[in-house]
Formats: C-alpha cells, structure tokens, sequence
C-alpha cells in the first residue's frame, strides 16, 4: 500500500487517482436541501420529467404531437413533418444545441448539469423516493451498515420495486415516442408488445435505473464527455459556484452567535454541511474542481448555516474568479460575443431551411434483376420511382424523362396522385433504340412536376443501361 | 493481476464509461447517418437483406453499429495501458 510520506511528493491529483484505484468507491448520501436554488431544481425536475412523460400523450392534427415514426420514416413534430431527406436539418438543429451549451457554460457555468441534465433530473427522483423510503442521510448510512434484518429487507424490497416501477414507466415513455403512446399501452396491456417494442423498454428502463440508481456521480465523473472539456469554455468571468476563502478562513468551530473577529477565526464554522449535501461527494472549499456540477446544494446549505449563525449569506456563492479577486465581472466577452454570433448564424440557417424544404421529393431506384432488356427491338429498363408528397394536402404529379433521343416513358398513371404525406411507389420503364445509345451508360433526368403549382418541381438522375455499343 | 492495481491507469468506471457509453453514442450518431440516407426496405432491391421490418433492420443496425463502436474503444483503452507495466509503476510502491 501507499505509504503516507509519498502522499506529500506526489500531486493531490495523482493521489486521488490512487485512492479510487485502491478503495473501494465511498457511497454518497446526499443530505437533503432546502433554500431557492433547491427549489429552482426541483421546478426544473418538474417542467423536464412532466414534458417528458406527458408529451407522447398530446394530440396534434390526428396524431401524437410529437412521435418518431421510425417504421415510416417520419417524424412529427407538432405542425412540422420531417423526412430523411431533413437530415441537414437534425444536423443544425444538434450544432444548435452544442453551440447553446458553450453559450451557456461560458456565462453562467455548469447550468445544464446542475438544473437541467436529464442524469441530474432523473438521479433528483431517485434520491427523493430513497428519501422518502429510506429516510434521511443518517438513517440511510445506519441502514445500509445494519446487518440483514426483516425490516433492512422490506425497506431495501421496497425501494426496489419503486424503482424498478418508474424505470420500467421511463422505458415505455421512451418508446412512445417512437411507437404511438395510445397503441403501445394497449399492447404493453395486452401482453402483445413487439420484440424490439420489449427490448428497447427494458434497455432504456434498465439505463435509467443503473445511472440515476446505481451510477449516479459516477456518470458525471468518469462517462460525461462535456464534464471533461466543459473547463474549456470557462474565463475569469464564468459564473461558479465558490467558497469565499478570504472571508471563510481560518475556518473552526465556535459557538453559535460568536463573533468571528473575536475569537480569530473567518466565517467557516466547518460544519461540513456543505460537504454532506454534495451529490458528487467533494468538498467546495478545496477550490473549483471538474466533479463540481454546479448543483449549489451547498450554497443553499450555507446560506441556511450562516442564517443560523447570525452572518451575512453568501459565504459559498455563484460568483466569478474576477469577483472572488475584487475586480469587476464583465458579460460581454469576446467569447460571449463568439458564440452568440455563432448561435445566431446557425439559427438563422436552420429557420430559413426549414421554411425553405422542397414539399416534393423523388428517389429513384433501379431494377437490379436485369441492367436492361430487349422488347420489340427497343432497349428497355425497369426503375421503381418513389414519389414523396411532403405537403400535408394529395396532389397530382406529371412524370417527364430525358436524356436520350426518342427516349419512351411507359407505366406511369397519368397524372400520378400521391396523399398528404405519404410515399407512392411508382414502376416505370423507360425505352430507347439501340442506335440512339452513344454509350453503355446514359444518364437520363426524371424531372417531377406537381400539377397544381409549377414551381414545385424537382429533377433526379438515373443511369440508362445497354448493350455495348 | 497485481501489476494493473499498482500502475496508474483509470478507474474501472472509467474504462467502463469510456468503451460502453462512448462507443453508444456514436454508434446512435451512426445508425442516424446511415439509416436517413439508407431505408432498409430499398436495400433489399440492391443486397440481399433479410426479410425484416424498419425497426428490428434500424435497431439491429444501431447494435451492430454498437459492436463495432465498442470494440474499437475497448481496443483503443486496452492500448492506453502501458506496454511496459513495469517501468510505469510508480517507484514507490
């Protein structure tokens, strides 16, 4: 084992990567907290998890407002229907969200972990049902060192089956956003879930139970990618989460109402309440460390503490490393000002594509059988073509292709009508002589044109197989 | 395995997060590139797929995807480690 003389030589760092290599991990008991940004929490636990549950439920236009039809390739979105030929637009729309968290982190810190993660929001309702089921810290810690006993079974069975249950509601919440919310519970009841229904209720139930029940700050600790670059974004002027050294030290223990001057000491009180409430288990007067999420349990603690004690809050606060040092806090940076315009031209984009999609759209898809055939001495090939109406209302299309000289078009109705959103398979052969062909292969143009509007139009290149000339 | 517990290499969350939740995302990231281009019902006309829905073709893709993923990060933490434990150990221990 590691001898205490070299914790001294070595970085505090390497030695707490020694520490989880050679202990066990410390379970953590979070205290719980009371105070406004507890409260904040809990409204963000609240709006998240009540859009998250409740959304597959809404209605829209006579479907679920917001479902991905994976099986039909579609999704919905409220009023808006996205194709897979969008997919520039999921695209924009996860810069977006990248660049919307830079923005964020860069003024105001680890706000996303600490109210709105969906790790932080779900481990927020497992703690409070352990809470509620297992008691407080205290009577967490002496449970789960009590040996086994009828009662430590009942309550430990308990919690489980609370969990299990809302991880299981969680799994089918989660498909419902892919198979319709209504015909799901109908099946789930019915015991006639598919098999990949079943499969991916379980995974996602068993993901939610193992992170927010089992992993927990181990997830934000080890698996979180943005935990680890999210220090890049930070200046001197990020909002953090701080302990006040220089009002807080030398820290010690007095009695409550003592004057700190008179008997030498700063504001610390060293209660360790702030170290007991911290759902990553760290200790904030050690200075800004990566485990921080910036949940401000601490800070709520503290405020509580020092009420208590008759000191001014804020001992440990949201503050800035320009602050801490006395000097002013500014907004506007060159990186707040970066990324805003970034934000802006990427939002910008994205709302004119979106307003901007083509409401037809053509794939057309050669017959693999056979690369050509003979018919009445002209040369023939098969092309299936698939007609997407992306506008919400039928309409009728005129097919035209070109390309070669006397090129024929046979198969297709005239005009072809396709429904509101939906796809039409349409067979087509197209027909040349022999002698019109310069080359084995000739790229012909299908050009597509609703009826009703001649502006929709859209053109699609397809190869023209034949002999060897 | 006494030589894994004396050097400094990452924590078993760690490796774990680092092969199964990585490799995750990006073969969810994957399965969406490749699925809105490619629709498994228009690939049975060019290779033969099997006779199988959207979803079971989309999520056996997305595990297959997944495979590949973790394989080349187990590979790539596997690789972290050092190739000579011994003079990575510290020399204290």
């Amino acid at each position: 084992m590691t001898e205490p003389t070299r914790a001294s030589a070595t970085t505090a760092n390497s030695s707490e990567i020694d520490q989880s290599l050679y202990e066990q991990r410390q379970k953590i008991y979070p205290r719980e907290v009371h105070g406004t940004f507890a409260a904040l929490r809990v409204a963000a636990v609240l709006v998240l998890l009540g859009l998250f549950y409740g959304v597959p439920w809404l209605r829209w236009d006579g479907h679920q407002a917001v479902l991905f039809d994976l099986p039909a390739r579609k999704f919905y979105i409220f009023g808006l229907t996205f194709w897979p030929q969008d997919f520039l637009l999921l695209t924009l729309l996860m810069m977006l969200a990248a660049l919307s968290l830079f923005f964020f982190t860069a003024l105001a810190g680890r706000v996303w972990c600490g109210y709105a993660c969906p790790q932080t929001v779900w481990t927020e309702v497992f703690l409070w049902m352990e809470r509620h089921i297992e008691g407080s810290r205290q009577q967490r810690q002496k449970l789960d060192q009590a040996p086994w006993s009828a009662r430590k079974l009942r309550i430990k069975a308990t919690k489980q089956l609370v969990w299990i249950t809302f991880s299981l509601l969680t799994g089918f919440t989660f498909v419902a956003f892919f198979t319709p919310a209504q015909t799901l519970l109908a099946k789930t009841l019915a015991f006639e879930l598919g098999p990949w229904e079943t499969f991916w209720m379980l995974f996602y139930a068993f993901a939610t139970y193992g992170n927010a029940g089992f992993l927990r700050e181990q997830v934000c600790k080890y698996m979180c990618p943005y935990a680890r670059f999210q220090s890049a974004m930070f200046d001197n002027d990020t909002l953090i989460v701080s302990y006040d050294k220089a009002r807080g030290e030398p820290r010690g223990s007095r009695r409550s109402g003592v004057a700190p001057q008179s008997v030498g000491l700063g504001d610390c009180i060293n209660c360790t309440m702030c170290v007991q409430v911290c759902p990553t288990g760290i200790d904030i007067r050690d200075g800004l460390q990566y485990e921080c999420i910036s949940c401000s349990a601490c800070v709520d603690v503290c405020d509580d503490v020092m009420q208590k004690m008759n000191y001014p809050p804020g001992l440990i606060r949201y503050t800035t490393q320009h602050a801490l040092e006395g000097k002013p806090s500014r907004i506007l940076r060159p990186r707040i000002v970066i990324y805003s315009a970034l934000l802006a031209s990427v939002a910008g984009l994205f709302l004119y594509l979106l307003f901007d999609r083509s409401p037809l759209a053509l794939d057309i898809i050669r017959d693999r059988n056979q690369l050509y055939r003979e018919r009445g001495g002209l040369i023939e090939n098969v092309y299936t073509l698939k007609v997407l109406n992306l506008s919400e209302q039928p309409r009728r299309f005129a097919i035209t292709a070109a390309g070669i000289p006397g090129l024929g078009l046979l198969g297709a109705e005239d005009p072809i009508v396709v429904a509101g959103g939906a796809v039409q398979e349409v067979p087509m052969v197209l027909s040349a002589s022999e002698s019109a062909l310069e080359a084995r292969s000739t790229t012909v143009r299908f050009t597509l044109r609703a009826l009703d509007d001649d502006a929709a139009t859209i053109t699609e290149d397809a190869k023209f197989l034949g002999p060897l000339p | 395995m006494e030589f894994l517990a004396k050097t400094r290499w990452m924590p078993v969350p760690q490796r774990f997060g680092a092969v199964i939740w990585l490799s995750f995302m990006t073969a969810g990231a994957a399965t969406g590139v490749f699925f809105s281009i490619l629709d498994p019902d228009d690939l049975r006309h060019c290779v033969p797929f099997p006779e199988v829905s959207r979803t079971a073709a989309y999520s056996i893709g997305f595990l297959l995807f997944w495979l590949l993923t973790a394989a080349s990060a187990l590979l790539a933490v596997t690789f972290t480690y050092p190739a000579n434990p011994d003079a990575a150990i510290d020399p204290d221990d």
